[in-house]
């Protein structure tokens, strides 16, 4: 098998025929040669345009579709490769066909950084030649074919046959078998298929330490609730691949959960060693130091956060509102309402500027205006009661927080209540929400108002479970559709109500209606919380009876 | 990174800028900037030097020996500096190791076509050998920054030939690099049982591309196995054998 090394041209024949190249970089002799390559390479100059920084190239991208994006990761001054990428793909400026390599002077996990549907086809290393560029821009190309129809499917969540896809592609491509069997599991665990993709993956894992595979164990194990065995798989793989970022957001996340806040900020600063450039572990960080009242910290990692992400589609509100509550409490009001002044320019939703106006309300709060804080607790107050707003999770905290030390106590009281009765069983909302008490100085008082909304809420949710394990099935019935509307938003109570209607038609016969509630309740949970294992196995038993019908 | 401003001091302050250096002064901030600032001039130069070497006229220059001579110095200096930025990385413990499948065939006749030109004017023929099946998980920088260091090293030593192969043997991937010269000496072999400390800095060899080898090989693990680099004399050309072991 002598193969002669000079021939690279038949491993890696390249058609450039009718495509369009744009190559970015902000040095000219680099630009020159990069064309040169790729012209070696076949590429046709007509083709090929070069821009010199980001604005450059996404002006370039709008007025043509390319086929093939060469992009250094640093570009000086203004948007890196990076925010190129995530603004190309953000505004659809680049087809999912189209292939982006990244280049780079060395080898670095910051260039990252970005989540999975923002990262680059692949990276070069600094110096290119044409047979690295040859051998990547053949494979990458070949993936991109194997696997369009299954990135299709899986767009339209079309899983199973997503899922057939990957098994017959292993057979048939057996050069991308081990990108195919990782794009199964995530697959069936998108599915909710976790039994099926644990056994997968304890085979794969039989043969090769994967740290991906593990790292899909332990979401497993999340979904499932089981914080300490996911905490152990992932504590395990991060300590034999350190560099392996998304092991260690989730031992972040799990952390988090848990409420080990002094865990979960050594292991961000870990995390932050590798991608010390990444805004949204530098956001983590400000708000995981700031929970632990380390301020100093907790003020720079917001604001390190908030330049790195000044160039990027990608930005979010949540570094700005964490940075103007951070200088609230070091003390500098005006910092903190220059701030919020900031995030207005930038974010315009509306659930954003229902927190920043809440936020602002508590600068004027701590600083000693009282007027102008309870001025806007007011204004915010009267929205509330009239039912003109709907803020999140953390909007609604935020909103409380003001209430509760500048408004009407009662109705920040009732917000916290209804909160924890969405989500009783989450670690992290009922520490929040006891923060929000021990800071308006109702510690006891508050810790018992939180107790109470959270057993009332368990037991109304288990209520009607309880009544069929009796057999009293009218009673269960009506007993779940009552939580159901007093707890719209509860994940639990809408898949107990799905349950509940279920087992009543098993018994008592299916009708159009019922069939429709249960549909509806099912569609909701998992808007909620896509992809319970509990919501697969409902809708597997709505399905049986709806074909019984 | 262009423009990496760890040392770019603004030329106004010049003066005071050094008289009161920061508290926070380390060298070895000085030294990884400047590296990267090094590999990107090093860079550039390679890229130049391909683009005239593979020109047509380019045979025809009275230089064209010396030019091959310089393209291959250069990429020696760029492979040396990306084996210390490495190394660094890898005490910082920040070293971003990313292991992937890689086809082998690829990724030998990537390396071999780095060399094949000055090879060719030196004489030396090079070969390849690997089954274009064959693929392994492992860090594809990493290792080819090791394969690359061995050529290197090697083509001082053959005389005709030099063997690239790769092939599964006991559960592991043995990639061989081998030439047709006398081999290592004797007392090379011997101190070769331990990789680490053969570093010496007062001799003529650093050590530093073969402790990079073995530390590259150490960072493969699997099931309890490591990888590991071994030196001999012998193999299909009978001079010397880099063998590098990948679980």
């Amino acid at each position: 098998m002598n193969i002669n090394p000079l021939d690279l041209s038949n491993s890696a024949a390249l058609n450039f025929s009718g495509k369009n190249i744009l190559v970015i970089d902000d040095f000219m002799e680099m630009r020159n040669v990069l064309r040169d390559i790729l012209c070696n390479c076949g590429a046709d100059i007509k083709k090929m345009q070069m821009a010199a920084n980001g604005s450059e190239a996404i002006a370039w991208m709008k007025k043509v579709k390319y086929n093939v994006v060469l992009c250094d990761l640093n570009l000086g001054h203004g948007k890196n490769g990076q925010q190129v990428l995530e603004e190309a793909k953000y505004q659809s400026l680049i087809d999912p066909s189209c292939l982006w390599i990244m280049i780079t002077a060395e080898k670095t996990v910051d260039a990252v950084a970005g989540t999975a549907e923002y990262q680059p086809d692949t990276y070069l290393l600094k110096p290119i030649t044409e047979a690295s560029l040859r051998v990547r821009l053949s494979k990458i190309w070949g993936k991109k074919e194997v696997f369009a129809e299954i990135h299709k499917a899986m767009k339209q969540r079309d899983y199973p046959k997503a899922l057939s896809l990957c098994d017959q592609r292993m057979v048939s491509h057996k050069t991308y078998a081990a990108d195919l069997l990782r794009t199964k599991c995530d697959l069936l665990l998108a599915a909710g298929e976790y039994d099926h993709a644990k056994n997968v993956l304890e085979k794969i894992l039989g043969a090769r330490d994967f740290p991906w595979a593990k790292a899909a164990l332990a979401k497993i194990l999340l979904k499932k609730n089981d914080l300490a065995a996911a905490k152990n798989i992932l504590e395990e793989t991060v300590e034999a691949n350190p560099a392996y970022l998304e092991a260690q957001d989730l031992l972040t996340h799990t952390l988090q959960v848990m409420g080990d806040l002094e865990s979960a900020r050594n292991v961000l600063e870990r995390t932050l060693k590798f991608s010390p450039n990444s805004a949204i572990r530098q956001k983590n960080l400000g708000a995981v130091s700031m929970k632990l009242g380390k301020l100093e910290d907790a003020e720079r990692a917001f604001r390190k956060s908030v330049s790195l992400a000044e160039n990027s589609v990608l930005r979010t509100a949540d570094a700005y509102l964490g940075l103007a509550k951070v200088c609230s409490a070091n003390k500098n009001p005006e910092q903190a309402l220059k701030t919020l002044e900031q995030l207005k320019k930038n974010f315009a939703a509306d659930n954003v500027c229902v927190m920043a106006l809440a936020i602002e309300g508590m600068v004027h709060h701590q600083c000693g205006n009282e007027q102008k804080a309870k001025q806007i607790a007011e204004q915010i107050g009267q929205s509330i009661a009239t039912g003109n707003l709907h803020p999140d999770s953390d909007g609604t905290l935020e909103i409380a927080r003001l209430l509760i030390n500048a408004g009407d106590k009662g109705q920040a009281i009732k917000l916290l209540q209804d909160e924890i009765k969405k989500n009783p069983e989450s670690a992290a909302l009922l520490h929040d929400v006891a923060e929000v008490f021990d800071e308006a100085g109702m510690g006891e008082e508050g810790r018992q108002l939180i107790e109470t909304s959270r057993q009332e809420a368990m037991l109304i949710m288990n209520r009607g479970v309880l009544l069929i394990s009796k057999g009293q099935y009218e009673e269960a019935l009506s007993a779940m559709r009552e939580a159901c509307a007093a707890m719209p938003a509860n994940m639990r109570v809408l898949l107990n109500l799905a349950y509940v209607i279920i087992t009543y038609m098993q018994k008592n016969g299916a009708t159009p209606e019922l069939i429709n509630e249960a549909r509806h309740s099912l569609r909701t949970a998992n808007e909620l919380s896509p992809g319970e294992p509990r919501f697969i196995r409902l809708t597997a038993a709505l399905k049986e009876l709806t074909a019984l019908k | 990174m262009h423009g990496e401003s760890l040392v770019e001091i603004p030329d106004k302050k010049h003066k005071s800028a050094f008289a009161s250096i920061p508290s926070g002064f380390n060298m070895a901030n000085f030294l990884v900037s400047s590296v990267h600032d090094m590999k990107n001039s090093v860079s550039l130069l390679i890229c130049g030097l391909d683009k005239v070497l593979t020109s047509a006229e380019a045979a025809k220059l009275s230089s064209h020996a010396e030019l091959v001579q310089m393209n291959h110095e250069a990429k020696r200096i760029n492979n040396r500096l990306i084996q210390l930025l490495t190394l660094y990385k890898l005490g910082q413990k920040i070293y971003p190791f990313d292991p992937q499948y890689v086809c082998l065939d690829d990724f030998l006749r990537t390396i071999v076509a780095q060399y094949t030109q000055l090879l060719e004017f030196h004489g030396v023929q090079i070969e390849v050998r690997v089954n274009p099946d064959l693929y392994w998980y492992f860090d594809e920088d990493l290792i080819s920054g090791v394969i690359g260091s061995a050529v290197n090293n090697t083509m001082r030593f053959a005389r005709h030939r030099i063997l690239l192969s790769a092939a599964e043997c006991d559960g592991k991937l043995m990639l061989r690099v081998e030439d047709d010269g006398d081999g290592y000496p004797a007392e090379f072999l011997e101190k070769n049982s331990n990789v680490m400390q053969s570093v010496d800095f007062h001799g003529g060899s650093t050590g530093l591309g073969l402790y990079f080898s073995a530390m590259a090989a150490r960072m493969h693990r699997n099931q309890g196995m490591q990888g590991d680099l071994c030196l001999e004399n012998g193999g299909a050309l009978r001079g010397a054998c880099f063998v590098l072991r990948l679980p």
